[in-house]
């Protein structure tokens, strides 16, 4: 049993399941809403019930007051829902969401690339076109498995028809170990999408940076694809990083459209290529890197991150001592079963 | 009826709504230039280029404010009104849980008001609307936090003693220096020190130390009336929490030249907060017959893991963690051990009755201190007994040296020797000042001229200070630390003393026909129950 929640003013809508409070329904789909204490006593995520009915759970009555009760509020970190149900909370509109909703995908697997000796492109053809943001995700069914695993979208949203997922095997994961060894054109697929918040806020109007490693291109790969398409006017800059030359795949590809795009600056980088080999780009990792390209000051950017936690954290790092703050960061987060059990400090939000 | 083809406006977000009621409020002066209104803002070397880069922690209203204090002001006193009906005073575990509310209403009631009187401060000199709003909040919560804190106590304080001059002591009680100095520090820095000194790194790096054992302790200790204050302050603790986060954060992206001051401050202010806090250890280990958690413990959730991850993410804007946390964490198995000791030596100059532990309770810190407490304290307190037994009980009539910053006497122990008093001194302008540790010492190193002339009561009382009008220090058989006490406001018997002979302990068992203290039983005969 689950009930649907709406949250304004987002006007977005999510599946809350039955026992479940209101504030975990919200982070787990991405929904920032204020809070602190988790149970009922601060009243930081204090909201405002505009339709549906709620179980107050555990709140405190001095922190949520019988007249409050009344009007309708509640704490979002104890409040379960007895029905469907709308709320208004203390939450920023973002101008560039758009809020695409949640559908089923049936396709068929046309190609199967080697991008790298561990990750494959695998293309499929839907049978009805999938709109989504650039650097969004979605979840791939695995065969018989009955399981599904989450891939961001490698080609830009113009391309609805064919949808593009680049799988790195993961060594024991059975669900990489079926995509990589079982799947072939031809095969019938289920995909859910589209997921995530990690999409470009062009509406800021400032120079971008991408910060990709490992198999994390998909998503800055979409977004700057769409971005070029659509004659996104400020400077964009990739900064890319493999261990070694033969892994950096992409790398003609974003070669060419640095030649093609004037305000598209593309930086590779590799932090393990062979000290004999004929690389000229550059050699380390990619939060090096960036720093090394703008002069260790990244004021007035916007940075988009995906790739390995470690690089993500080098990358946050070296950005804010560039003076690039949490607001202007933007990274994919997946979080582990593991996230939740080490004491977390509430300095920032997203980070 | 012209309003029939007005559309309706558009409702406000929250958001929107609360733009309206606070930031609107504020305007760019035209008569006088902003520096001249704003006097304090530069002063301190820090750079704030953006005031409107401030980004709201919480967003109330003055309007919901007021509604929302005055609906928890009604419960609260519903509460308290009960409690008073049902004599609740007599319903706490024993007459030492008494004790540790002494303290609190002594050493920290008066501080709340000093932080409203700081607040009130900050919500006149920083130029922000939204970090001026709530400042002006917390100013009227802290001043609540001590009207009903007192009014919590009134209770207790008509069956107990040591309670009716609070105000009175906080001015002049020896040990009561520690508190008032160390706020008053914080209010005469600029306001920038005084908002990372107070909302982050008391509020909120240090403040679940003091919250968690008063609260609970208060819960395990059948006190109704403080557990129903502790809840109704809670809800404005973690606004104030939050805003001690945003104003780090604030200060950090603003400048970079903010770094190694918003450091220092932490720096500074860590140390002291922590240095105060140490009273606290005292009431958790030793002064709540049903027993939280060890400080040790308490240190290594809300210090070590939660400021530990907080750190770490800090870390990002080049802070790293306070100087001398380390030696903090190497204190957490003595500092409640040794300050007890202090208050049972000095218990006739104290406000309170201190006592010594059981042997149920010394076993309880053998298990919970295995590393420090048999080797180091449990002789003492066994040797302290045997005097007691014989008659001849323990006492230091000697004044303690006390430390020039945090002014408590010097009783730490080296960070590497638990066997060993850490003393430090310094020289400035040709004469010698004394220190309880490194982190103090820096402390008075980095701005001597703010603590030269720090008012330090042992001092104070060799000097003759600390006399009442009319006492003449020539009459025959003048006692000067008898004096100094009554100067002090402490009733020699009465407020101070041994437990097990103070009226309270008497009364006590008189009143509910129970043992003042549940692990030694009854020290008044039954038949004076009947009396």
């Amino acid at each position: 049993m689950s009930f649907q929640l709406t949250i304004e003013p987002l006007g977005r809508c999510i599946e809350v399941d039955e026992g479940q409070t209101i504030l975990d329904a919200c982070l787990r789909e991405g929904i920032w809403l204020p809070h602190a204490c988790c149970h009922g006593m601060c009243a930081t995520c204090k909201v405002q019930v505009t339709d549906g009915e709620v179980d107050h759970g555990e709140a405190s009555s001095f922190a949520l007051m019988e007249f409050e009760r009344e009007e309708g509020k509640t704490l979002a970190c104890c409040a379960r829902l007895e029905s469907d149900m709308v709320i208004e909370a203390d939450i920023d509109e973002d101008p560039d969401a758009q809020y695409i909703p949640l559908r089923d995908f049936t396709g068929m697997v046309t190609r199967v690339e080697t991008l790298t000796p561990t990750i494959k492109g695998i293309f499929v053809r839907l049978d009805t076109p999938i709109r989504f943001q650039a650097g969004q995700y979605v979840n791939l069914g695995i065969g018989d498995l009955g399981i599904s695993r989450a891939f961001s979208l490698a080609n830009p949203p113009s391309s609805a028809e064919e949808i593009e997922l680049n799988v790195r095997i993961v060594p024991g994961g059975e669900g990489t170990a079926w995509i990589h060894e079982k799947l072939s054109p031809g095969e019938r697929v289920q995909i859910i999408g589209p997921y995530g918040n990690f999409f470009v806020r062009q509406s800021a109007k400032l120079p971008l940076i991408f910060m990709a490693g490992g198999s994390g291109l998909s998503s800055p790969r979409s977004m700057i694809l769409d971005l070029l398409e659509n004659r996104f006017d400020r400077p964009i800059t990739l900064v890319y990083g493999q261990r070694m030359h033969s892994e950096l795949y992409y790398h003609d590809e974003f070669v060419a459209l640095a030649e093609r795009y004037e305000n598209f600056r593309y930086v590779p980088a590799l932090s393990h290529e062979a000290a004999d080999s004929d690389w000229s780009g550059y050699r380390g990792f990619v939060h090096e890197a960036a720093n090394q390209c703008f002069g260790g000051d990244f004021r007035g950017h916007q940075a988009y991150l995906c790739g390995p936690p470690l690089m993500i954290d080098s990358s946050i790092t070296v950005l804010m001592q560039g003076r690039l703050f949490e607001k202007d960061i933007y990274f994919e987060k997946f979080i582990s079963a593991a996230d939740g059990q080490q004491a977390r400090s509430p300095l920032f939000r997203k980070l | 009826m012209s309003n029939e083809n007005q559309t309706p406006a558009k409702k406000l977000t929250l958001k929107e709504n609360y733009a309206l009621m606070t930031r609107d409020l504020g305007w760019e002066t035209s008569y006088q230039p902003m520096d001249e209104v704003f006097r304090y803002l530069k002063f301190e070397g820090i750079k704030i280029h953006d005031w409107e880069k401030w980004e709201d922690p919480f967003r109330l209203t003055m309007d919901a404010y007021w509604k929302y204090q005055g609906e928890k002001e009604r419960k609260l006193y519903a509460i308290m009104d009960a409690f008073q009906q049902n004599n609740g005073q007599f319903n706490v575990t024993d007459v030492r849980y008494i004790q540790a509310l002494k303290v609190f209403i002594q050493g920290f009631s008066l501080i709340e008001y000093t932080s409203h009187r700081g607040f009130n401060i900050m919500s006149r000199e920083l130029a922000g609307v939204g970090p001026r709003i709530a400042a002006e909040m917390q100013a009227l919560d802290e001043l609540r936090h001590t009207q009903t804190q007192i009014h919590t106590l009134s209770q207790y304080n008509r069956y107990f003693a040591g309670m009716e001059e609070f105000p009175y002591m906080f001015d002049r009680t020896w040990y009561l220096s520690i508190p008032k100095s160390f706020f008053e520090d914080a209010v005469t820095g600029g306001p920038f020190e005084f908002i990372v000194a107070i909302s982050f790194a008391l509020e909120y790096l240090l403040t679940n130390l003091v919250f968690m054992p008063w609260m609970s302790g208060a819960a395990y200790n059948g006190d109704m009336a403080t557990v129903t204050f502790g809840f109704s302050a809670q809800s404005d603790e973690a606004r104030h929490m939050t805003l001690g986060l945003e104003i780090v954060k604030f200060l950090l992206e603003q400048d970079p030249a903010n770094v190694p001051l918003v450091q220092k401050w932490i720096d500074k202010w860590f140390w002291r907060g922590y240095r105060v806090l140490a009273l606290v250890s005292a009431m958790m280990d030793y002064m709540l017959p049903k027993r939280v958690m060890p400080w040790c413990e308490a240190f290594e959730i809300y210090f070590e893991q939660n400021g530990g991850a907080l750190f770490a993410d800090l870390a990002r804007y080049g802070i790293r963690m306070p100087k001398h946390y380390e030696v903090a964490i190497k204190e957490k198995g003595r500092i409640s051990h040794e300050l007890w000791s202090i208050f049972y030596q000095y218990r006739d100059a104290a406000g309170f009755h201190p006592w010594l532990p059981s042997e149920e309770e010394m076993d309880w810190f053998s298990e919970k201190y295995p590393d420090t407490f048999d080797k180091l304290y449990r002789p003492r307190y066994e040797y302290w007994r045997q005097l007691e037994k014989e008659g001849r009980p323990f006492i230091n009539s000697n004044l303690p040296q006390l430390c020039q910053i945090c002014q408590w006497p010097m009783l730490f122990s080296e960070p590497d020797d638990p066997t060993q008093t850490c003393y430090r001194e310094t020289e400035y302008k040709e004469e010698k000042f004394h220190f309880c540790s490194d982190g103090c010492k820096d402390i008075f190193c980095d701005e001597p001229e703010k603590y030269v002339n720090a008012w330090l009561p042992v001092h104070q009382i060799y000097q003759g200070n600390c006399l009442l009008e009319g006492v003449d220090p020539t009459a025959p058989g003048f006692n000067p630390l008898a004096e100094a006490l009554k100067y002090m406001g402490i009733k020699p018997g009465i407020d101070g003393g041994s437990l097990s002979a103070s009226a309270d302990a008497h009364n006590w068992e008189a009143w509910t026909g129970r043992p003042h203290n549940s692990h030694e039983g009854m020290v008044t005969e039954p038949a004076a129950k009947a009396a």
